[in-house]
């Protein structure tokens, strides 16, 4: 009796120990051997199923297999995965966290290996350098030209002669394409869309070792977003109940967004708007656009798998693939020479190419991440609200975390 | 219960006779209050059920209808390919009954020891429970992270489950239980010559199974709806529970718009399991909150 | 007791309350332990804090605390954030909830039982599952907006909309008040989105205090109400003089778990963008989790966590203070504790 009592709570305490044993054998994702896991921040199946089939076709060639796993919020996991331990292989490193990461070492430092290390365009391969070294390889990217859709803009009696070139006809045309269901221009009410036109007015963030965030400039280009928006020409996509800029011109919601190649994604949901994609007018500063970019991330204590995968980073980034993936989803490769052969292939397309010339990255080094997003939350306040002080806050806190980056 | 509406009944129609004017409008008012909240209440589950049979447009268009302009299953049928919805109910109702059978029998068992049970440093293991009692759990979220991390657990089943197997608010509960049960029934048990669990198992648990029920209603709605501990103890997309994945449709994926019918599918699938329990469960929750602290 | 099963009783009694012990101490002591050196760390989140991190003193306190910058200004953010919340929430939720359950306990009311289904229903689903809806009922166009509308209101853009409700009458004191905000921040009131979640959150509550508060009532018996009903007491006066001072100790009980539970708001803030629009929606609790997890500020973001640990505890302090019942006997102070104890993990259940 006694004897069977004990072992009651014996097998009792022993189930804990069970459940904790089975544990340390399973859930280890990165595995060892030929085994790569690659996290990635998919735009929707047709990314990832490129993705998928592209690794593949480099694992069969070595000997190798390789599971992509799409994010749900990439942030995040590679973060908790980092901490875990349990970091992936191979993973989308977004350009606006990328300082933040390298500065913590948590990134192999692999670039300048690759044979293709020279091909890719300048501005792309500085992003994506810390502290002088060229760190990761750019995957593709991405620039933001004015979207428009084509049959609100014949429907307005607009013509390709009203194409917007400047503020003053930009400002025109989303005048005449506002109507009571329509507003003429929509974009998100965020720094990487409302600082095109702070560099069109001839401003930028950082000059060196400087900020220059409250420059005369840059409020000049926050006014002129706070006009149109005054006329009631602009709304943000969330004023009229769409989920970004895209979902606004699909819905004809919008007539003019201001987004990037991505904006393809829509044709799923909305087969039947018919759009073209511009370059960005030019500002009082001339033109300007943004670049995005992502590079694919190897993590610093890569082990086993490091080898693998700057391999299979080469095949991805190689010409040949880049344009298999803008085939399947819309990318621009990160190359000159394939970007090249993209304007061709996708002359609808060619505008976004045309304005890698002189795009520019969005502000971006160790610590910057955290100001930015600061800035988007005030920059909530803009509409009615006082845009040199929201310029203000931003000088103050972007020159704290410049200079903390710069180790001053 | 029974008890009182049979007493209750005759006194209503004695009030009845007796009612003013001012005390009709009164009643009137009341019900007029009620109702209203009820629906207030009530309405956005109606129309989130409705909603998840509409269309992506009617659903935006129409929130407030009843009936779907057209009736569409687009967003089941995506939550049932597309989405790996029945991953996560998997992944929810193990770690459901896992969770439950454990918190329902440990608890019991160290509620007992606590209660009944002299031991030394029983009143240093009473005093440390009420302590860990007063951590909030949203404070332990870095901290449990950590420790799964440092333990190997992080991103398994076990850091999911094994640190909500047993819940401290659990054993006082059943502690406090146990000490309304009279001693006697267990010292007569003992004098026949039942050892300790066996008393505990065949004698005084079952005396104790309006309390067990009670926390097993707890124990299950905790785990079912459980949703930070299982943000930081896991990543892959394998281990998401319904809470978690449909978390990761609600906050949103790049390009994907409102999807309202599909988000409002998941939400009311997800409810379904909880919904049942309460409904089983309704009169003893509803008609009094005692439990078995009755005794 | 026989003297003669306390040997046994002694194994028994430890062996039954092992496993409880080493669960709690791994998983919530242990952690607990590391989290606070960590607070007290550089580590950046790379391998194991233990060994790869430098302690930093209180840097990271100091860093959130009262070193001017953005770390500061965020947390005075969710602070002010969070205060609203509290103080709007646990009235709300105590008095509805109080209401609620005098009318559904009355037994002259008919149908009850669909009443106190419907009041409590809301609080057995999921967080994840009510937030869902909420942003569907609360989107620009949505069913409350529509609702509105026949009032001829036009309803604000909830989720999206950042300005504090008192914002315009606060927006001239550009004066700086403390952690970094200007005093017309910290007066601003809740955003509108903030609102929504203040809404919210009474909603999913306030069935489950009805149900104590309920459960009070029926202990009270039906006794005294009818003795000062034959009196010729009003309704209303028969509530305050004789019924609400009855329900104290339960009272008390919902205002501390109330003002608990509301310091501790996460998931939906994580559900609804992370304190979108603006910050207004951030609360400490998500802050400490996105300092540690995006913004990979490890030690920092543990040490909003202590520090939100720390608030939770003094206010819960003062609170006992303040409606400390000198009345209460022994017994009532014990029977307060029993009830808080199994009313708090009831309370637990539905929230989460």
């Amino acid at each position: 009796m006694r004897s069977k009592t004990w072992g009651s709570a014996a097998v009792a305490i022993g189930a804990v120990a069970l459940l904790a044993g089975c544990a340390g054998g399973g859930g280890d994702a990165s595995g060892g051997g030929n085994e790569l896991t690659i996290l990635i921040g998919s735009s929707g199946d047709a990314e990832t199923q490129a993705v998928q089939a592209a690794a593949d076709a480099w694992a069969e060639e070595n000997d190798a297999s390789v599971e992509v796993v799409a994010a749900s919020d990439l942030t995040q996991q590679l973060s908790q995965g980092f901490a875990g331990g349990d970091a992936p292989d191979l993973f989308y490193m977004s350009w606006d966290q990328f300082a933040n990461y390298a500065q913590n070492g948590y990134l192999d430092a692999y670039a300048e290996e690759l044979p293709n290390a020279g091909d890719f365009y300048g501005n792309l391969v500085d992003t994506f350098t810390y502290d002088g070294t060229f760190t990761c390889a750019p995957k593709d990217f991405s620039t933001l030209g004015l979207i428009i859709n084509t049959d609100l803009w014949a429907a307005a009696g607009l013509t390709d002669a009203d194409i917007p070139t400047d503020w003053a006809s930009l400002e025109a045309a989303a005048t005449r394409l506002t109507t009571g269901d329509t507003v003429g221009l929509s974009f998100g009410l965020e720094y990487a869309r409302l600082g095109v036109f702070m560099n069109q007015a001839g401003g930028q963030l950082v000059d060196g070792d400087t900020v220059t965030a409250d420059s005369p400039e840059n409020l000049e280009g926050l006014q002129y977003v706070q006009r149109l928006h005054d006329a009631g020409v602009l709304k943000w996509p969330t004023e009229i109940d769409a989920g970004w800029g895209g979902e606004a011109l699909g819905a004809g919601k919008a007539a003019m967004v201001i987004e990037g190649p991505w904006i393809k994604g829509i044709e799923g949901d909305f087969p039947d708007t018919n759009y073209q994609a511009y370059e960005l007018p030019a500002g009082p500063g001339g033109q300007s656009t943004f670049t995005f970019t992502n590079c694919w991330g190897i993590p610093a204590d890569g082990g086993d798998t490091r080898d693998l995968a700057v391999s299979l980073v080469e095949y991805l980034t190689g010409d040949e693939q880049q344009l298999e993936f803008a085939d399947a989803f819309g990318v621009i490769p990160s190359t000159e020479a394939a970007a090249a052969t993209y304007a061709e292939n996708y002359p609808e397309n060619a505008s976004f190419v045309a304005g890698a010339d002189y795009a520019v990255s969005p502000v971006n080094f160790a610590g910057s991440a955290s100001v930015i997003t600061d800035f988007n939350s005030q920059l909530s306040g803009l509409v009615g609200g006082d845009a040199q002080g929201i310029l203000s806050s931003l000088q103050e806190d972007l020159q704290a975390a410049l200079d903390e980056a710069n180790g001053e | 219960m029974t008890a009182t509406t049979a007493t209750g009944a005759p006194r209503i129609r004695r009030h009845h006779r007796t009612y003013t004017t001012g005390q009709i409008v009164t009643t009137a008012v009341t019900y007029a209050i009620l109702i209203l909240l009820a629906v207030v209440y009530i309405y956005p589950f109606l129309i989130s059920v409705a909603g998840s049979f509409k269309t992506e447009a009617d659903a935006t268009q129409n929130p407030l209808s009843l009936l779907p302009q057209t009736w569409s299953f687009t967003a089941y049928e995506r939550l049932f390919t597309s989405v790996p919805l029945l991953g996560w109910a998997g992944n929810s109702a193990l770690i459901t009954v896992i969770v439950t059978l454990s918190r329902v029998f440990f608890d019991s068992l160290a509620g007992y020891a606590l209660s009944r049970l002299h031991f030394r440093g029983r009143a240093i293991v009473f005093a440390g429970l009420i302590a860990v009692m007063a951590v909030p759990n949203v404070v332990l979220l870095i901290p449990r992270f950590l420790i799964l991390k440092q333990l190997g657990l992080y991103d398994s089943y076990a850091g999911m489950i094994i640190p909500i197997l047993i819940d401290a608010a659990g054993i006082f509960i059943m502690k406090q239980f146990f000490e309304s049960i009279p001693v006697s029934v267990e010292e007569a048990a003992r004098i026949d010559g039942a050892g300790i669990f066996r008393t505990f198992w065949s004698i005084v648990l079952p005396m104790a199974v309006p309390a067990l029920i009670t926390l097993f209603i707890l124990s299950f709605q905790g785990s079912w709806n459980e949703f930070a501990h299982f943000i930081v103890s896991r990543q892959s997309a394998d281990l998401n529970t319904l809470t978690t994945g449909v978390a990761s449709l609600t906050s949103g994926q790049l390009g994907e718009g409102n999807q309202y019918p599909l988000k409002l599918a998941a939400a009311v699938l997800m409810s379904i399991p909880v919904a049942v329990i309460f409904f089983i469960f309704q009169r003893r929750i509803l008609s009094t909150s005692e439990g078995g602290e009755k005794g | 007791m026989a003297r003669g099963i306390r040997g046994p009783e002694g194994r028994y009694g430890w062996a039954f309350v092992t496993p409880a012990m080493v669960i709690i101490g791994v998983f919530l002591v242990l952690p607990i332990l590391l989290a606070l050196y960590v607070s007290f760390s550089d580590w950046n989140g790379l391998g194991s804090p233990l060994g790869n991190s430098r302690p930093v003193g209180g840097e990271n306190y100091a860093n959130v605390l009262v070193e001017s910058g953005l770390a500061q200004r965020d947390f005075g953010t969710a602070i002010r954030n969070n205060l609203y919340y509290v103080l709007l929430v646990v009235p709300l939720q105590t008095a509805l909830a109080l209401f609620l359950a005098v009318q559904v306990n009355n037994r002259l009311l008919k149908a009850r039982g669909f009443f106190r289904t419907a009041f409590y229903f809301p609080s057995v689903t999921s967080s994840v599952a009510i937030t869902t809806i909420f942003i569907f009922l609360f989107a620009s166009s949505g069913a409350i907006n529509q609702v509105l509308a026949w009032f001829g209101a036009a309803g604000p853009n909830w989720f999206a909309d950042p300005n504090g409700i008192f914002s315009p009458v606060t927006g001239g004191l550009t004066a700086d008040g403390p952690l970094g905000l200007t005093w017309a921040a910290w007066l601003s009131g809740p955003s509108v989105a903030m609102c929504v979640l203040i809404i919210l959150a009474v909603f999913t509550t306030s069935g489950t205090f009805m149900l104590l508060f309920l459960a009070a009532l029926q202990n009270v018996g039906t006794e005294i109400e009818e003795a000062a009903s034959v009196d010729g007491a009003g309704s209303l006066r028969r509530f305050f003089s004789v019924t609400l001072p009855m329900l104290k100790p339960t009272l008390f009980t919902v205002l501390t778990l109330g003002l608990i539970g509301t310091w501790q708001v996460f998931d939906q803030i994580y559900l609804t963008g992370g304190g979108a629009p603006g910050k207004t929606t951030l609360t400490p609790a998500f802050l400490a989790y996105d300092t540690s997890f995006s913004e990979l500020q490890w030690g920092e973001g543990a040490a909003i966590s202590f520090i939100l640990f720390g608030i939770i505890v003094a206010l819960t302090l003062f609170q006992r203070w303040v409606l400390r019942d000198r009345d209460l006997g022994r017994s009532g102070e014990r029977r307060a504790r029993r009830a808080e104890a199994r009313l708090r993990r009831e309370a637990e259940g539905a929230r989460s």
